[in-house]
């Protein structure tokens, strides 16, 4: 993957974080964004399908004009064998037109399937089987997102509570095949990996060091919870120790990568405090700056 | 059409306690023909996991949380037990076959009215709720008016419930409410009260 612009330290756009990102001055140095949630999806065969919430885009507008902004989608569903979504990708290309991002992203996941005919939304990201068929699927489709929309792509590495058994390909061989075939880059979501780790008992730095780095082109950290046993990607706190361990080793190794973002749900917003949210932002730009030199804005209008 | 079938079954899996409970029991007989051997045995191994639990936990919240977010007053009005029980018989025989939620706000909305559930104010506050899904709904095209009949007064009943609390002795106050779009787009309610003639705002 060719290096991405270093936008440096994001965070993800939740409504209830609008005060916060308003006045982050330089705690932030560029928003990323669900766009799924500022437009209304009115099903297939609707024209137009997508119903744009005009307030938020004039929100995000507004702040593009000081912070890149950078898509990351749930609506793409890229790992469906039923069908793809080509009107998501459509949609992401008008968006591209609109607000010219310098990269996109999606979940490396399906959440629709088909049931009785009709099309069931699992609403979470379910996990793809690990093999050589479910590569010739990501493929072809990956290639038509780059060329409809001629910005790098890259996909997230999925949080699972329980993994697909008997699989071809360990994660690391299946995530490097993947971006080596497709073209695609790696969002490495840090979180993801070290509740996977921690639900599954396995090695989150053994798991890292036999990843492409060189394919990342974006880091996640979040916090969450602990639930009945499991550790839940909830988004729901401040970054916890071990993910920091896992920023400090990984970001010196990633010479692609263009931007950290933190993850933070907007209801958990008064529970966490807008301090601790800055702190962490502060020492994320810490670990971005001694390990990436300094953030670039540039790509705003690139 | 393997995989496909495999990725079905999954989602089903999540989504169906039943489905799994049959997998689980029943094994290759509850599982749709047409899947490899090792599919099926990744089901199988996978109806036993755990993680399945944890992840029929977040698809329910999800499920909820749109729910919630498309009829809040009714939701509110109804509470948190209440709610649960209606929701989790109306999952029972209702699939989440849609992504696109307003479908399936209208349908919970048909299927509490066929349950003529005594609860005071509910017909009144679903109506207002539908009428406003109906009129997002249409929001490409120009919405048919909608029309709510109320028996009491909305701008109060409606204002206690949009500021989470539980509306208590309530005037009872017969009014049409019609509801559209403005010319910004934005849905606007007329509130016809005898001779009265007032505009009132959609709570957000």
């Amino acid at each position: 993957m060719r290096p991405l612009p270093k936008l440096g330290v994001g965070l993800a756009f939740q409504a209830p974080l609008r005060p916060l990102i308003e006045r982050a001055g330089e705690d932030l140095d560029f928003l990323e964004v669900v766009p799924d949630i500022v437009w209304t999806d009115l099903g297939p065969g609707k024209s137009p399908r997508y119903v744009d919430d005009d307030a938020a885009l004039e929100f995000l507008g507004r702040m593009q004009r000081s912070h890149p902004l950078v898509p990351h989608s749930i609506g793409l569903s890229v790992g469906s064998a039923h069908h793809f979504e080509r009107d998501h990708v459509r949609q992401m290309r008008s968006w591209w037109e609109r607000f010219p991002f310098p990269w996109h992203s999606d979940h490396l996941a399906y959440h629709l399937a088909e049931h009785q005919g009709q099309v069931m939304n699992v609403g979470i990201t379910v996990p793809l089987a690990r093999d050589r068929e479910v590569l010739d699927l990501l493929i072809p489709r990956i290639d038509e997102v780059l060329q409809s929309i001629p910005v790098p792509f890259l996909l997230e590495n999925n949080v699972y509570y329980f993994d697909i058994p008997d699989a071809e390909m360990d994660e690391p061989t299946f995530f490097n095949a993947l971006c080596d075939e497709s073209g695609c880059g790696l969002l490495l979501d840090l979180h993801n990996t070290y509740t996977n780790a921690r639900n599954h008992g396995w090695d989150s730095l053994a798991f890292l060091s036999r990843l492409n780095l060189e394919h990342v082109g974006e880091i996640h950290v979040a916090g969450g919870m602990e639930l009945d046993g499991t550790y839940l990607d909830a988004h729901s706190g401040p970054v916890p120790g071990p993910v920091w361990d896992l920023l400090e080793w990984t970001l010196p190794r990633c010479p692609n990568v263009g931007g950290v973002v933190f993850e933070l749900f907007g209801s958990w917003f008064d529970t966490v405090g807008e301090q601790r949210v800055r702190e962490d932002l502060r020492r994320m730009k810490d670990i971005w700056a001694a390990t990436q030199g300094a953030a670039s804005n540039a790509a705003v209008t690139a | 059409m393997s995989l496909d079938s495999f990725q079905s079954c999954l989602a089903r899996l999540i989504a169906d306690p039943d489905y799994r409970d049959r997998v689980r029991a029943a094994g290759e007989a509850a599982i749709d023909s047409g899947l490899t051997e090792r599919e099926c045995a990744r089901l199988r191994t996978i109806a036993r996991d755990k993680g399945v639990d944890v992840n029929r936990t977040l698809h329910k919240g999800f499920r909820l949380g749109k729910l919630r977010a498309m009829l809040p007053l009714t939701c509110h009005l109804l509470g948190t037990k209440r709610l649960a029980l209606h929701v989790a018989a109306f999952w029972k025989n209702h699939p989440p076959s849609s992504f696109y939620f307003i479908p399936e706000a209208l349908e919970f909305c048909d299927f509490l009215e066929r349950r003529r559930l005594r609860v005071k104010y509910l017909a009144e506050v679903m109506a207002y709720e539908r009428a406003n899904l109906e009129i997002e709904k249409a929001r490409t095209d120009a919405p048919l008016p909608q029309r709510v009949l109320f028996q009491h007064d909305p701008r109060v009943l409606l204002a206690a419930l949009a500021n989470g609390q539980r509306p208590r002795a309530v005037a009872r106050r017969p009014s049409l409410a019609i509801g559209g779009r403005d010319d910004r787009g934005r849905i606007h309610w007329q509130l016809i009260e005898g001779m009265e003639n007032d505009a009132v705002t959609a709570p957000a």
